[in-house]
């Protein structure tokens, strides 16, 4: 039995090896998940909508709360501009949550853990939210970095600030997400191995705090999701209504 | 009938629960961890785009250190500029919810 804590996160090829030139193009365990994840929520949102009785059944409960809570968010957030971008939002919302939660199923693997699938989510957002922000309002999109009021001596280094500013939106969206993920199941582990290295004698205390952490893992993967989505609300309002 | 008044009477019983209860933990809800755990990659996320920044154009005008320092600084600063930003925004929707 491995009691190494980084081990959960190893990524392992299942099948054959594919590789497109000199990219390794596999399925892994970490591929299998998110293939998990997503067959998940359309299964979910499949069964949620296929009788619509005016007294819902819980699963049908649980898919109107979610669209309900991902509609007042954008709402709140970004305004009433914001409505078209609902089906993104409520799909980056709705994976990152499940593959948090399926990664805190026992023997499971958390996809959200590896800082290469956050960054890329985001970096997905960050590109696509400078598009938008150009084609509603073109080049005075740049305006963004040109705070009002301003002293025209200390101009260039308040815009290589919000430069630096605006470029950080992308790692600071991922790191977050990653790390929280990643230090949350290390610690699990860690805690779960001191379990089996104390024996029945000592190993209460230790599955005491276990239990305590997977309640706060729980809590956490929702809390992480949801900062991910208003993360991006609040970025596309920035794109939609020029204004700081 | 009579089905249908049941449950719309019920329905507005439930409602009124909900809000007291909204009401009630309006403080203490999940949101406000959601904003504390934010500001902290946000300060730190600045910085190391900064650096990293200042290191690639080092690179271009080889003139290392020089760039590398001052845009340590300049993401020290976008990453208080950042923390002042979300904080005001968090304060601008608790006075909207207070109105």
């Amino acid at each position: 039995m491995s009691t190494n804590p980084m081990h959960q996160f190893e990524v392992y090829r299942i099948g054959p090896e594919i590789s497109l030139g000199s990219v390794n193009l596999s399925f892994t365990n970490a591929s299998l998940f998110m293939l998990i994840s997503a067959a998940t929520i359309l299964l979910l949102l499949f069964l949620g909508t296929k009788k619509k009785l005016l007294v819902p059944t819980k699963i049908q409960l649980i898919t109107e709360m979610s669209y309900s809570f991902v509609a007042k968010m954008i709402n709140d957030t970004a305004g009433s501009k914001a409505k078209p971008f609902f089906p993104f939002i409520f799909t980056l919302f709705m994976f990152v949550l499940f593959c948090n939660m399926i990664g805190m199923l026992p023997y499971s693997f958390t996809v959200t853990s590896h800082i290469i699938v956050t960054f890329i989510l985001a970096a997905i957002v960050f590109i696509g939210v400078t598009i938008i922000g150009f084609i509603q309002h073109g080049i005075k999109y740049l305006e963004l970095f040109v705070p009002k009021g301003v002293p025209v001596l200390l101009l260039p280094l308040i815009v290589v600030i919000e430069i630096i500013s605006y470029l950080s939106r992308p790692v600071s969206l991922s790191v977050r997400l990653f790390a929280n993920m990643m230090a949350g199941h290390t610690m699990l582990k860690v805690f779960g191995g001191f379990v089996i290295s104390l024996g029945l004698l000592g190993g209460w205390l230790p599955l005491g705090f276990s239990v305590a952490l997977t309640g706060l893992e729980i809590l956490v993967a929702f809390l992480q999701a949801y900062v991910f989505a208003i993360l991006t609300c609040i970025y596309l309002n920035d794109a939609l209504n020029l204004n700081h | 009938m009579k089905n249908f008044k049941e449950i719309s009477a019920r329905l507005e019983i439930a409602k009124k629960k909900i809000e007291k209860n909204i009401t009630k933990d309006k403080s203490s809800n999940a949101a406000s961890l959601g904003k504390a755990l934010k500001i902290g990659t946000e300060l730190v996320a600045s910085v190391v785009v900064g650096t990293l920044l200042g290191f690639i154009l080092d690179g271009w005008f080889d003139t290392r250190p020089w760039l590398t320092i001052s845009f340590f600084f300049m993401g020290v600063g976008a990453g208080i500029l950042n923390v002042i930003r979300s904080a005001k925004n968090m304060n601008k929707k608790k006075d909207m919810e207070n109105n």
